[in-house]
């Protein structure tokens, strides 16, 4: 090896070090373990083929749960790309953006377990005010979290007030980098703000908007923390996540890591089916 | 056309004040977690809401720091987080920065071949390594210990951060670095003295990254710690509210606004680094 | 003679050996004082995050105060608290003392996470079965061997709003509020009661929804159980226990008495947003702290009989790594004796009625109206099936009542579903 390798590599080492045991060497003896019947506490494993697979077509807590996740994904989309878009557009054209900025933005410094704490008193079914406020206002109030029909949706709500000012930021940034000359041109040939917005802005954010929603999907397939502090996986099944039905396998019922390992690795395979199809779908085909 | 520029004066004035009504609206959570910190417990359940508490109590911040209740241990909880957002910041920058510099200012064998490893594991899930990543900590005897926590989040910024500085390093002049090299400094004296020094932005937006991974992080910290007293405080909090558990809404709510201190801290001094990671972050990804 | 040398020598010896003997009373008065001295600290976890929770912190300071022995305390909920001791005790960073649920007994054994206790010992330490409550004794054991000692018998009561039943017009002549009798009586009642935000019944401290204990009262009131009497074939969709689940169905829907699945019961019965609350007797110190004017009554016959869920605290020993710390072994049972023996108090603040007999005789705890009735619902008692897969089984059981509750699942398929999962457990 040359000198220039050697140091290279010197460099490189400490970093590669902790990436190859904690990240690499789990990614792959966590799809070895799917192939096993590994178990807590028990010494020794067997191969057990695609066993653990083949059990998952028959879990109907998996399936429900995967179909809980995908749900909140795609239900989630639209509300994370539009919500901080046009909070991004407000505030470019009023005052004080930085002091909204950042208070938009702070949720985000919140750990997950905070936001489910405070939502989850907020929207106490009996002494909340959340509810105590639409009663007052003649709105019938509703178990949001207990309910199966709106549970998944008001966690969808935590997770907007969450993340969008992280969203926000970024979508500013990307809108401050689009020339204002092209605003004025389209002005001066009669545009409306509404056209322009589709013409310009959208276009020229496409690679923005991509950005945000592979992380959105990244992110969102392994809901949990909020699951588990707002309603547990309840009312029933409805809000049970795959990452959930992942913990509950592996370290609160029955301690399956074979089992579990297969379920990761499902989930691992349905996030790069959808990204890859959120990368096509967005990618387009024309660049300015 | 002055006309025109007063009506377009108004109607920004006009959004200004819609948003900043949202903005109250916005922060009515947090608010509400405050105030419930700050209520005695019989005027938290009371109805209608009163947003400002009076009498003010302390009572639920002292039982959760200081008290001699055991389940809310916070004040521990607090600690333990310190030592492993520290821990893991100071060992991202470390790794990072130093995995950083020859992907983007030497050239070597394999270089592309590594850089291409580190972004593709940026697609990673977590949840894909949990199990696997347990049986490792539990063989290493790391469990329920600050290294446990420490190395693994590190990891999990490791690549995130390699990425992050390797664009800032590819875009800074090479005509300090040749200086110094024609003077004779070394790949480790250019390294410290002159690409970290020159890259503190950049590095302060990592390390803020980093601090907020390593410090909210819930599921790992979950199943990694076995004994109550090493917790970090999201896991404090949440068992503060499981299933079957009964204690109060105002030390709950009194460890959740402990929680959120430290980063509102950072965030307050540090808003322009914040929003120039977040910037960074996106803007090349 | 010279008498002088001999009276000098015998002083000199006397007071040698004065100081000898001095100097080793000294030394073995040091010495068992510096035995004593060095106590020892060990580690204990329990489940207890009500209002008993901070009764037990008091007793454990009193402890302490009077023995020198330090104890580390650490309390998560039950869930979480299994779940951390299934991992923690085979990694061997288990507590030294754990407080577990007696249906817990069976699968910690059976999975090797508790240390038996032999027989020697427990005489040895003065615990008798004679002094204990039949069920409470006998739920220490698993296969023949004990692997526990009993502390109390947290049960079911029904709390009863003073103020909400007046507002609903339902008190007697004598100013006290009537108590349903049947479950008719008290739909009906709980139909009165309910209005706008105010519920009439609710079982459960907090998200009814998915109470198993008190769904398993009332599968007990019925004569139906988890598992039928083999313990090995599921018993939750036998006819008995589908009409509990029909009930369980109609509380919220049918009926509309009941709050939505995740309400917190108890700050709504302290609000008085709540009029009959079938709940854990580990609940009524804190409504008493919270000034709440309430009467405790036995839990109403629902079904065919009068059963009360119960489920008594035990002491266990998780088994160490390697051998165990003599010392803080012989702590922890310092400290499960001084609590059996001042188990009145335990009674008196924690509203937890003891498994020793002994203390039921106490004045104090006859002369509390509260505590009285919970001593009179002894007869009544049942406590969980002595099966490995006990907690498995409620797990699965959790989800499945709350989507009856909450009208997701008809009752009869969900209980159908869930006899599916409880026999496809795993060994």
């Amino acid at each position: 090896m040359s000198r220039p390798t050697r140091i290279a590599y010197g460099f490189l080492a400490p970093g590669l070090l902790l990436f190859a045991v904690y990240r690499l060497y789990p990614l792959l003896e966590g799809l070895r373990l799917s192939f096993t019947n590994a178990r807590l506490g028990r010494a020794s494993e067997q191969w057990i083929g695609v066993a653990n697979y083949t059990r998952l077509l028959a879990d109907d807590r998996f399936h429900v749960s995967l179909w809980n996740t995908a749900f909140y994904t795609v239900a989630s989309t639209l509300p994370i790309l539009a919500v901080p878009l046009a909070l991004a557009l407000a505030l470019n054209r009023g005052r004080l953006r930085t002091l909204l900025r950042s208070v938009f933005f702070f949720p985000f410094t919140l750990s997950v377990v905070t936001v489910g704490l405070a939502w989850l008193w907020l929207l106490d079914p009996v002494v909340g005010p959340f509810n105590y406020y639409l009663r007052s206002l003649g709105v019938p109030a509703r178990s949001w979290l207990a309910d199966p029909q709106t549970a998944m949706w008001t966690i969808i709500l935590t997770t907007v007030w969450w993340v969008t000012g992280y969203y926000l930021v970024i979508y500013l940034a990307g809108l401050q980098d689009i020339p204002r000359d092209l605003y004025e041109a389209a002005a001066l040939d009669g545009a409306s703000g509404w056209r322009s917005f589709w013409a310009i802005t959208l276009p020229l954010l496409r690679p923005v908007l991509l950005f945000v929603v592979v992380t959105h999907v990244i992110g969102s397939f392994q809901l949990f923390g909020q699951v588990f502090v707002l309603t547990g996986g309840g009312p029933g099944d409805a809000t049970r996540t795959v990452v959930q039905h992942l913990y509950e396998t592996a370290f609160q019922n029955f301690f399956q890591f074979g089992a579990a390992s297969a379920m990761a690795w499902v989930l691992f395979a349905v996030i790069l089916a959808f990204s890859v199809l959120q990368f096509r779908l967005l990618r387009g085909h024309t660049e300015y | 056309m002055p006309r025109g520029l007063r009506s377009v004066d108004r109607s920004s004035v006009a959004l200004t004040v819609a948003l900043l009504a949202l903005a109250v609206l916005w922060l009515s959570p947090i608010a509400w977690v405050v105030v419930t910190s700050l209520k005695p417990a019989p005027d938290i359940i009371r109805l209608p809401p009163e947003w400002i508490p009076w009498p003010l109590t302390g009572d639920h911040y002292h039982e959760v720091l200081l008290g001699s209740s055991r389940t809310a241990r916070i004040g521990r909880a607090f600690v333990n987080s310190l030592v492993v957002a520290t821990g893991s910041v100071l060992l991202v920058l470390a790794t990072s920065a130093m995995a950083a510099y020859p992907l983007a200012r030497m050239r070597f064998p394999g270089r592309n071949l590594v850089f291409a490893l580190l972004v593709g594991s940026l697609m990673i899930p977590n949840a894909v390594l949990l199990v696997p990543q347990y049986v490792l900590t539990q063989r290493l005897g790391w469990l329920s210990t600050y290294q446990g926590l420490i190395v693994p989040e590190a990891a999990m910024v490791f690549a995130f951060g390699v990425f992050l500085l390797r664009q800032f390093f590819v875009t800074m002049p090479r005509e300090l670095e040749d200086a110094a090299l024609i003077d004779g400094a070394g790949p480790w004296q250019v390294f410290s003295r002159i690409i970290l020094p020159l890259s503190q932005p950049v590095l302060a937006a990592l390390a803020i990254f980093a601090f907020r991974s390593a410090w909210n992080d819930f599921l790992w910290p979950l199943i990694a710690v076995n004994k109550p007293e090493m917790f970090p405080l999201p896991v404090a909090l949440a068992l503060l509210r499981s299933a079957y558990s009964a204690e109060s809404y105002g030390p709950i709510m009194a460890g959740a606004a402990l929680s959120a201190l430290p980063l509102l801290v950072v965030f307050v001094v540090a808003n322009r680094r914040i929003v120039e990671g977040v910037r960074l972050s996106g803007l090349k990804g | 003679m010279d008498t002088s040398d001999h009276v000098v020598d015998r002083k000199r010896v006397s007071r040698r050996a004065f100081v000898a003997g001095a100097a080793s009373v000294g030394v073995a008065a040091w010495a068992r004082g510096g035995a004593a001295q060095p106590k020892a600290t060990f580690t204990y976890w329990n489940g207890l995050t009500g209002a008993d929770g901070k009764v037990m912190d008091e007793l454990i300071d009193r402890f302490t105060r009077e023995t020198g022995i330090r104890i580390e305390q650490q309390r998560l909920p039950w869930t979480d608290l299994y779940a951390k001791l299934q991992v923690a005790v085979p990694a061997g960073e288990g507590p030294d003392l754990a407080l577990i649920h007696t249906v817990e007994v069976p699968h910690f054994a059976s999975d090797g996470v508790l240390e038996a206790i032999d027989d020697a010992t427990t005489t040895g330490k003065g615990f008798r079965g004679e002094d204990y409550l039949p069920a409470t004794w006998q739920g220490g054991t698993f296969q023949g061997k004990r692997y526990s000692l009993p502390l109390d018998v947290p049960q079911h009561i029904m709390y009863v709003n003073v103020k909400v039943m007046k507002d609903a017009g339902l008190v007697g002549a004598d100013g006290r509020p009537r108590v349903p009798a049947s479950r008719d009586e008290l739909v009906t009642m709980a139909k009165k009661i309910t209005k706008a935000d105010t519920f009439g019944f609710a079982i459960g401290t907090v998200n009814p929804g998915r109470y198993t204990w008190g769904f398993h009262n009332l599968l007990w009131q019925n004569g139906a159980n988890i598992y039928a009497s083999d313990l090995k074939r599921a018993g939750v969709a036998d006819p008995a226990a589908i009409e509990v689940a029909e009930f369980w169905e109609a509380l919220p829907a049918q009926h509309k008495i009941a709050p939505p699945a995740n309400t917190n019961c108890r700050d709504a019965f302290i609000a008085g947003r709540l009029g009959l609350w079938i709940a854990g007797s580990w609940n009524f110190t804190g409504l008493r702290e919270a000034k709440v004017d309430f009467v405790a009554v036995p839990v109403p016959r629902l079904f065919k009989q009068p059963v009360v869920w119960a489920m008594p605290h035990q002491y266990t020993f998780p088994k160490p790594k390697g051998a165990a710390d003599r010392a803080k072994r012989d702590a922890a049972w310092a400290h499960v004796r001084w609590m059996t023996d001042n188990v009145a108090e335990w009674t008196l603040k924690a509203g937890q009625v003891s498994a020793s007999r002994k203390a039921h005789a106490d004045p104090r705890i006859t002369g509390d109206p509260v505590l009285k009735a919970l001593l009179a619902q002894a007869p009544n008692w049942q406590v969980g099936q002595p099966t490995p897969k006990w907690v498995a089984a409620e797990n699965v059981t959790r989800p499945v009542i709350e989507a009856i509750y909450t009208g997701q699942k008809p009752a009869k398929a969900a209980m159908e579903d869930l006899a599916r999962q409880i026999n496809a457990l795993p060994d």
